[in-house]
């Protein structure tokens, strides 16, 4: 009947029949192998979307029309979890049996590339399997540190073939991306069994902000080289603390939804050596101002983190901290766009001055940090130049906030009337 | 790792034979030596670069330098050599074989493939295989025949080599003393008519095919007892045979290929290899009901002794409950042999370019493959640490499954291990048993991920500290009083004899004698009552069932205890405060149990077995549980012997500490 069906569909579309083949074939190889793989395509997933109710509610039941594999494209996506196959290569033959072309893009591993003295063998980072003039790319989804999937670029090397597919317009590749593990729905769409995220809208979205950046790990240890790492026990242990702190912050934030990133310090200490600075004494992050929630301070405090001093309020220059176990501080600053800038602010909390930190416009790109997912400016280096100046690669124990950084000016002082508002210390 | 890929731009170095022909026969006539020493040196120094170079091309992950310290660490020569290959079309071998008092060599086609001059080292026997096909190096060597039993291992090993493949013999310096007729009769089975009449440093080299041809032999006899018979370089050459007549004829299968690509490789494994009846590398093992440890990652430490991982990973992979996907190799240094291993059975191994040197240099292994583990396994929160020299026992999946729950829960516990450092034949009974021990025995255990990550990777040993990580382990500033769980009988057993705090008369006398569970699917029991608490009202119903040994007598006697079975019978030695081991030491001596430091105590109490009755040991007074001493019993002092110079004690418990 699959025949048939793509029979009748052919006669609108050659090449959209062809899709829809391709695709049947491609989940018949998958499945002879015991191979779960799921949809990640976004032109499919878009279309799925808008569909929800009715393919949840009709399992199985045959299409009246073939509305999703059939478009006339030149490719569809598939995601694989790297640690529900073992790699077999009998795959591959049963593949080129069935005329399928294939390509395999592999790499280093980006969860050996903390140590450089560890040569791992390289994995497999995407599959294109190509029949007739429609190719199935599958994009291998593995498991990192922090509880996220992790994909990698598409990168071809030299012998390969860059006529393949039409790699540019490939939907994943070009940089890395960091998901959520998903949620998976077995669903029957133009007569076909596949698995789709859940909620395809909500993995559109994160699709959309998904791209990763891995930290610089040799830049770090270059760092390391020059300026020895304190490995004291205070520093350890201070280490530990801030780690545990951001934990609990991301936690929070998480279950208020409210987006955050690694700033100031804590963000320096991820680009310049993947770590916590161990004489850095507080966590940084940073919160656009349109993501403020009042929520936010009676959360913290929920999570056992007391609000220590809330400056500014949340038209100008709000800037939260609350404490952590044993000093250690967690500070949040509300960042305020503006056309060609973004900016926080400062408030010293004896004269009232206020000051401005500018930093050049910016996107948040996801990272893997102590542990965690976590977003941080993916423009770093201008956002950690723009607070540290060109010298940031060189330690600096002694950090005055109101003159170190070469982004600050002052901003005037609040008015005294409103010093209660604006200035609170508990 | 690749198939091994010709380079034209390197030239097989022809110029090489006959210029060292050349050399060795002026080397006798003085006016000349200075400049062919002279020449020589410039010649190898080129001919080191040129193969350095090579080297780095093929292994392209090999970009850091090796480290001279590779010899430190597993006793083996880091050879300069280059992968083995025909030239293409080639039928023939140029094979020269160079035999003397203080030097070896063998060259093929031009290519060093053994050379060593080192001073006392390399004495006896150098045996290498190649490939009849492809003329790759696939074994390499040396057996040291002046000592007594080398020359069974020599036979072993030669037993082990196919049909077909080519054999070349040399011997360094003296190579006869313990070579006895069994052995002369096997060379001479492979077409050797020298080999039978071998005498005190005879020069000799031979090659030859097994169970075939002989392509050459040369000797060269001692003239008298104080002097080695003249150097002798034999060259001939070796008509290589196609790939199919190489090759077994296997189905075609999955395992058959990577069977296929190892046995073309490497030689010396025996049966894995046999064309008519190979020994299976997939096991499937039955699989573990309820495994609480199936998606628990395996970390395997290994350095350069790939005969050993072999050993390893077949009782690994034969072990119920099992996961092959969770298992990866850690090799410390670019090791092929050992990676080859690995891909034998299908696992994934990760190569560590070497860091530091000697234990620091394990130290700094164990800590990148820990953090590798971690890494690569996100989830997982335990890993299971083995080391290459270890046979694991068919239930060790399921002893940890039945007590990992412990490890999640219990947090005064700092690992589970499959070792028990006092289970000997003569002091371990009970499979279903398990104690808490205040020490880390290692050999096979469990780590918690919390653990490493919050509390040891933050303050590992750096390489400049020459530690070793296990000693670094039991300091109490990492281990906090906590214990770990072990067995009665070990779950894993230490075979390894060469290793870097090991010989052979230490293996006898401390591990060889080791009792190793072989029985399957035990049920353990009572795990709760490993838990803190619950611990202690054990050892208190142990204690009150106890009978109380007569303290009259001698304890290390074997009347000490009554021929009984079953029972449970308790002694009190003197144990002034927590750190005096004095007597206990003098105990563990005379019974012939772990005496080099301080092992499997709880609290002032030690729990073995004699004669089949469980037998407990209780430091009095530092012990807790001295209060169960009856007021009549004196407890037993046993005095050190008179210290020694101390040179022969101190050797012995630094040896003991990488274990």
């Amino acid at each position: 009947n699959g025949a048939a069906f793509s029979r009748v569909r052919g006669s609108q579309s050659g090449r959209g029949s062809t899709s829809w083949h391709v695709v049947r074939k491609f989940l018949g190889l998958i499945s002879s192998h015991n191979i779960p793989v799921y949809l990640i395509d976004p032109l499919i997933l878009g279309l799925v979307d808008k569909d929800m109710e009715q393919i949840r509610s009709s399992p199985g039941g045959p299409s009246p029309q073939c509305k999703y594999f059939c478009a006339p494209r030149d490719f569809t996506t598939f995601a694989l979890l790297d640690k529900t196959w073992k790699h077999e290569v009998g795959l591959f033959r049963t593949a080129e049996k069935m005329g399928f072309q294939w390509l395999k893009i592999l790499n280093k591993d980006p969860r050996l590339a903390e140590m450089d003295d560890l040569s791992g063998m390289e994995i497999p980072l995407h599959y294109i399997f190509k029949l007739a003039s429609h190719a199935i790319h599958l994009v291998v989804f593995y498991e990192r540190s922090g509880n996220f999937l992790w994909h990698g670029p598409l990168r071809l090397q030299q012998h390969m073939d860059r006529k393949f597919v039409p790699f540019r317009r490939l939907h994943f590749g070009r940089y890395p991306g960091a998901y959520e593990k998903p949620e998976l729905l077995h669903v029957s769409i133009d007569d076909l069994q596949v698995q789709i995220p859940k909620d395809p809208s909500s993995f559109l979205e994160e699709m959309s902000h998904s791209r990763f950046l891995e930290c610089r790990y040799r830049e770090a240890r270059a760092f390391f080289q020059l300026y020895p790492d304190d490995a004291s026990l205070g520093a350890v242990e201070f280490r530990q603390k801030a780690k545990s702190l951001l934990h609990l912050a991301a936690l929070t934030l998480n279950n208020l939804g409210v987006k955050f990133w690694l700033s100031s310090g804590t963000c320096l200490g991820w680009y310049r050596q993947c770590n916590v600075i161990p004489y850095s004494k507080d966590v940084d992050l940073g919160i656009f101002i349109r993501d403020y929630k009042a929520e936010i301070i009676p959360a913290f405090q929920k999570a056992g983190l007391p609000l220590k001093h809330k400056f500014g309020k949340v038209e100008d220059s709000l800037e939260l901290s609350f404490q952590g176990e044993d000093d250690v501080k967690l500070d949040i600053f509300f960042f305020y766009e503006e056309d060609d800038h973004i900016w926080n602010g400062g408030t010293q909390a004896k004269s009232g001055k206020k000051f401005k930190y500018f930093f050049p416009k910016f996107t948040l790109c996801w990272t893997e940090f102590v542990e965690l997912k976590v977003h941080v400016p993916c423009e770093t280096l201008q956002y950690v130049e723009a607070n540290y100046g060109p010298e940031w690669k060189v330690p600096v124990q002694t950090w005055d906030w109101k003159s170190s950084p070469s982004n600050v000016q002052d901003n005037g002082v609040w008015p005294v009337d409103e010093w209660d508002d604006v200035i609170q210390i508990y | 790792m690749d198939e091994w890929n010709p380079n034209p731009a390197v030239k097989p170095h022809k110029k090489r034979s006959w210029y060292l022909a050349w050399k060795y026969k002026l080397m006798n006539q003085r006016a000349l030596r200075k400049l062919c020493q002279t020449g020589a040196v410039l010649f190898l120094l080129v001919t080191v670069i040129v193969n350095i170079k090579l080297i780095l091309d093929t292994r392209r992950a090999a970009y850091e330098e090796e480290e001279e310290s590779a010899q430190d660490y597993d006793d083996e020569m880091l050879n300069v050599e280059v992968p083995r290959h025909p030239v293409n079309n080639k039928k023939v071998l140029d094979v020269e074989v160079y035999s003397s008092r203080s030097k070896v060599y063998v060259a093929v086609d031009g290519t060093t493939v053994l050379e060593d001059e080192a001073r006392e080292q390399g004495r006896g026997i150098h045996v290498i295989v190649l490939n009849q096909a492809t003329g790759h190096v696939m074994a390499k060597r040396v057996f040291d025949t002046y000592s007594p039993h080398e020359d069974e291992a020599m036979v072993l090993f030669l037993n082990m080599v196919a049909r077909g493949r080519i054999l070349i013999f040399t011997i360094k310096d003296e190579g006869s003393f313990h070579l006895k007729d069994t052995a002369k009769n096997v060379l001479k089975s492979l077409g050797s008519q020298v080999a039978p009449f071998l005498s005190w440093r005879d020069m000799w080299t031979f090659v030859g095919k097994k169970g075939g041809e002989v392509y050459g032999e040369k000797h060269a006899k001692s003239p008298a007892l104080s002097t080695w018979g003249d150097p002798v370089l034999l060259k001939t050459e070796v008509h290589l045979t196609s790939v199919e007549d190489a090759e077994c004829h296997w189905p075609d299968t999955e395992l058959n290929r990577r069977r296929k690509r190892f046995c073309s490789k490497v030689e010396g494994y025996g049966s894995v290899c046999s064309c008519k009846d190979p020994t299976p590398i997939e096991f499937n093992p039955d699989p573990l009901k309820d495994n609480k440890v199936f998606d628990v990652p395996v970390a395997v430490i290994a350095g350069n002794r790939p005969n050993y991982l072999y050993r390893m990973l077949r009782s690994l992979l034969s072990a119920q409950g099992v996961n092959p996907q969770m298992i990866t190799v850690f090799i410390d240094g670019y090791y092929e042999e050992p990676m080859d291993v690995v891909e034998l059975f299908g696992l994934s191994g990760i190569q560590h370019t070497p860091i530091s040197i000697k234990n620091a240099r394990v130290s700094q292994h164990y800590k990148a493959s820990l953090t590798a583990t971690f890494n690569l396994f996100p989830d997982a929160k335990f890993a299971v640490v083995l080391e290459e020299d270890l046979d694991i026992s068919v239930d060790f999946f399921s002893f940890l499954s039945q007590s990992i729950h412990l490890l999640e829960e219990d947090e005064s516990l700092y690992c589970i291990s499959a070792w028990n450092d006092q289970g000997y034949e003569h002091t371990a009974e009970d499979p279903s048993l398990l104690y808490r021990v205040e020490t880390m025995p290692g050999l096979g255990w469990v780590l918690r991920k919390s653990l490493y990550k919050d509390e040891l990777e933050p303050k590992w040993p750096t390489p400049e500290k020459l530690w070793d990580w296990d000693m670094w382990m039991r300091m109490p500033e990492q281990r906090k009083g906590r214990e770990c769980i072990i067995p009665d009988i070990s779950r894993s057993y230490h075979f390894g004899i060469v290793g870097l705090n090991m010989n052979g008369y230490f293996h006898e006398a401390y591990f060889k004698k080791h009792k190793f569970n072989t029985v399957p699917n035990v049920q353990l029991k009572n795990v709760e009552s490993l838990r803190k608490d619950a611990y202690e009202t054990e050892i208190h119903r142990l204690l009150g069932e106890a009978e109380v040994l007569d303290h009259s007598k001698n304890p290390c006697e074997d009347s000490f205890v009554p021929d009984t079975e079953g029972k449970v019978y308790v002694m009190f030695i003197r144990m002034d405060q927590e750190a005096d081991f004095t007597t206990w030491t003098q105990l563990a001596k005379c019974l012939h149990i772990w005496d080099l430091d301080v092992r499997g105590n709880h609290k002032g109490l030690w729990r073995l077995f004699r004669k089949k009755n469980h037998f407990l040991v209780v430091g009095v007074p530092a012990s807790p549980y001295s209060s169960k001493k009856p007021s009549s019993v004196t407890p037993i002092y046993m005095e050190p012997p008179a210290k020694e110079e101390g040179a022969v004690a101190v050797p012995a418990v630094a040896a003991a500490e990488q274990t």
